[in-house]
């Protein structure tokens, strides 16, 4: 159960600071709720807790301690008209303005000029745009501007019963579909006093690592792709297509779609089928072994990426980085660690093989997971996955939170329920919480180097376009 | 006029888009996907010559011009480069230095035109593409010095005689001028690791910068241009640098194995070699630059013929 601690507005500040310097937590978000609360969620290792002010049409800003909340309190701003006392220049976020100033940050000097890319790319990608700051082919400043595709989910989402909620928050993004799914089942389950049986938490567990791993191999490949290494970009390319049909076979869907319920299994995996899975993914991951080998090997694949889009573990906590992006900067941040929810006893989480936090990094650290996440899935497999479903007997929360793994890193999902139907629903998944560092990381970059580097976090625009 | 030579170099006119097709039909391959066939480069030109011409607001004389300029230079180039060692002589003359400068000439007027219409991706292309061809096209003219050293001339069909045979192979120089060579082929025709020609990423892109605004008979002419500077780069690597026959017609035949062959090389290099940081390219081609020099030194003290 999540505890909520409701606090004066003008004790906001001091609060968040001692829960920050004093009590070691992390800030994992923050939403405005129907009455204009303004909550945010302060996690510790597995535990979290949600701290709420009444705020009105102002509050204190806190970005000055938590970097981290600067795009939470733009959001705040655009979508809610809550304003932030000390959040100078409170740039447009999810607004697009017309008039530059609102959003692009000021940048002036010699030989200073903007480049734009996007919001339409010349490839299939999602729409997003990008305006360099650059002085010859040196990146000084990136802007981004996503939310291009804001289609409302979490008000859709107010009024529906929990199930119908699920509609909304698994359909907000393709490549996060278990992860988005699964943090909104557990928010419901949180928030209605639900606890998960042991086979389903195993078969939770299993969806989530089925999603790590395709996403993975398809993020290696596309590493490759943003060097023209084209060796590696078929491989793996290859590789994620197998992992995809995999994903097709038992749980009737490429990227999984429907396979998470609320309250329960969506559908049984049985013996054969686990199996015949449980083959498949052996077979895979030898292959994969072998492919990560022969790019080991490729001199000129890794030139491109060393010390190139540097995120220092310093800029990692202080912009609140989560996933493979935090964990390749040497900061050990993971959701699945100590997760009761779900089946992760087994887990031994992989050592960054080289905490550098560059291109690199990212890169060899979704290799060492690939490995864990093979292992992991081999040994939820060995028995079928039965139907089975969540039993009551917990002190329903009056937040539902639900913290999920993503193969971007930790994804959010905030319900509150009123009379059993959604109040609220808040989805900050990691690619949000992450696009924030690949600006950081692309600074003082050349600018050819943007592709690669942007690759090698591999965000969603889709999960912030909720 | 030499007519069988002169049939000959305007094979080179047509056949120019075979060798990019052929190059990505090969890449496919190696890379375990279907692929295109090699004559899709023919389908390509053919589309895009019936669409309508599309220009940016604020295109100029420079802009509608460059598509028919480079295009020009190339032909005029293609003209200049004998084939098996004999050209046409469309009074253009077969000299080294000629080619240079067209070559250089239709690389100004392709940044002329980014330039004119000011497109942030067509500039940064342009302004790379200026950064390398400063090394590259000096590392062209000094492979072409040392060539020319050993043929006492610049009469490309001159060169073209003095390599032919296994007596260059003797000299160390010679070898140089290959590895050389090998790197112009890679800088010229746009191929990796120092562009690629695939891309889809605007902030990476080197050639296809420029060519990004045109549209229709424009993109097309650039295209075969680009096409064309295949031809042009690969047949003077296979008849300066690489080991050839002295006769027509044998050279005829030796001379599709060779182009064969280097589209392989390519396809090899394409699939095994990323793309590299774009700073080290002038370091690349510069050492390269300093081989040649030293060979050039060795051929001009005569320390072996």
């Amino acid at each position: 159960m999540t505890q909520l601690q409701t606090v004066a507005a003008d004790a906001w500040r001091t609060q968040i600071e001692a829960a920050i310097t004093q009590r070691g937590e992390r800030f994992g978000g923050a939403w405005v709720t129907a009455d204009r609360h303004w909550r945010a969620l302060l996690v510790k290792g597995a535990d979290a807790r949600v701290i709420s002010c009444q705020a009105g049409e102002r509050v204190d800003s806190i970005v000055d301690l938590v970097p981290a909340a600067g795009w939470d309190e733009r959001e705040a701003h655009d979508l809610h008209a809550l304003s932030f006392d000390g959040h100078d220049q409170l740039r447009a976020l999810i607004e697009h303005p017309t008039q530059g100033e609102r959003w692009i940050t000021p940048v002036r000097g010699d030989g200073v000029h903007q480049v734009a890319v996007g919001p339409i790319h010349a490839g299939v990608i999602e729409s997003g745009h990008f305006r360099f700051h650059v002085v010859g082919e040196r990146i000084l400043h990136l802007d981004t501007r996503l939310f291009y595709k804001h289609r409302g989910l979490e008000q859709a989402a107010v009024g529906s019963t929990p199930q119908e909620g699920l509609r909304h928050a698994g359909r907000a993004c393709g490549a996060c579909a278990v992860a988005n799914s699964l943090a909104y089942a557990h928010a419901v389950e949180d928030a209605s006093g639900l606890w998960p049986s042991p086979e389903l938490r195993r078969q939770r567990t299993v969806l989530l690592e089925l999603e790590r791993v395709y996403n993975h191999l398809n993020d290696i490949s596309a590493i490759c792709a943003g060097v023209g290494y084209a060796a590696g970009t078929m491989a793996f390319a290859a590789h994620k297509d197998r992992a995809q049909n995999l994903n097709a076979r038992a749980f009737g869907h490429r990227f999984l779609f429907g396979s998470v319920a609320v309250g329960g299994a969506a559908r049984a995996l049985p013996a054969p089928a686990a199996a015949e899975l449980r083959g498949g993914l052996a077979e895979l991951r030898g292959d994969v072994l072998a492919s990560w080998r022969e790019l080991e090997f490729a001199g000129s694949l890794h030139a491109r990426m060393d010390a190139v889009g540097v995120l220092p573990a310093e800029a990692a906590l202080r912009l609140g980085t989560v996933g493979p992006a935090a964990r390749a900067a040497g900061v050990a941040i993971d959701a699945r660690v100590g997760e009761r929810r779900l089946e992760y006893d087994a887990l031994r989480p992989a050592a960054a093989p080289r905490p550098d936090g560059d291109v690199e990094a990212r890169f060899q650290l979704r290799a060492a997971e690939l490995e864990v996440s093979f292992e992991l899935l081999d040994e939820l497999l060995r028995a079928p996955l039965p139907a089975s479903a969540a039993t009551r007997g917990l002190r329903a929360s009056p937040v539902g939170v639900g913290r999920v793994e993503s193969p971007r890193g930790e994804t959010v999902c905030i319900v509150e329920l009123q009379a059993g139907r959604v109040g609220r629903l808040h989805l900050r998944s990691a690619a949000y919480a992450n696009w924030p560092s690949v600006a950081h990381a692309s600074a003082g970059n050349l600018l050819p180097d943007f592709p690669l580097i942007n690759k090698s976090f591999e965000l969603c625009y889709a999960c912030c376009d909720r | 006029m030499n007519l069988p030579a002169a049939l000959a170099q305007l094979v080179g006119v047509v056949a120019a888009p075979l060798l990019p097709g052929l190059i990505q039909s090969l890449k496919a391959r190696l890379q375990g996907r279907r692929g295109p066939s090699p004559l899709q480069p023919y389908r390509t030109l053919r589309r895009l010559w019936r669409r309508s011409r599309v220009q940016p607001a604020g295109a100029g004389a420079v802009y509608r011009l460059a598509p028919a300029v480079v295009a020009a230079c190339m032909l005029i180039a293609v003209a200049i480069v004998p084939v098996a060692g004999r050209g046409g002589s469309f009074g253009l003359g077969h000299d080294a230095l000629t080619l240079l400068g067209v070559l250089a000439l239709s690389r100004f007027v392709t940044a002329a035109a980014a330039w004119e219409t000011g497109n942030g991706f067509a500039l940064m292309g342009a302004a790379r593409e200026l950064t390398v061809a400063v090394s590259v096209e000096a590392l062209l003219l000094l492979t072409l010095l040392l060539a020319a050293l050993a043929g006492h001339g610049t009469d490309l069909r001159l060169l073209s005689a003095t390599g032919a045979g296994w007596a260059p192979w003797r000299s160390l120089a010679h070898w140089s001028g290959l590895l050389a060579f090998g790197l112009v082929v890679l800088a010229e025709t746009g191929r990796q690791p120092i562009d690629n020609p695939d891309t889809h990423l605007e902030l990476t892109m080197i050639h296809e910068g420029p060519l990004l605004e045109y549209a229709g008979p424009d993109l097309a002419l650039l295209q075969w241009a680009a096409a064309a500077r295949h031809w042009v780069v690969m047949v003077l690597g296979a008849e300066l640098f690489l080991p050839h026959p002295a006769g027509f017609l044998i050279g005829l035949v030796a001379l599709a194995g060779l182009l064969a062959a280097q589209c392989t090389a390519l396809a090899v290099i394409e699939t095994a070699q990323a793309k590299m940081r774009l700073l080290r390219v002038p370091v690349l081609v510069g050492f390269a630059g300093v081989v040649v020099l030293a060979a050039i030194f060795i051929r001009a003290a005569g320390v072996s013929a």
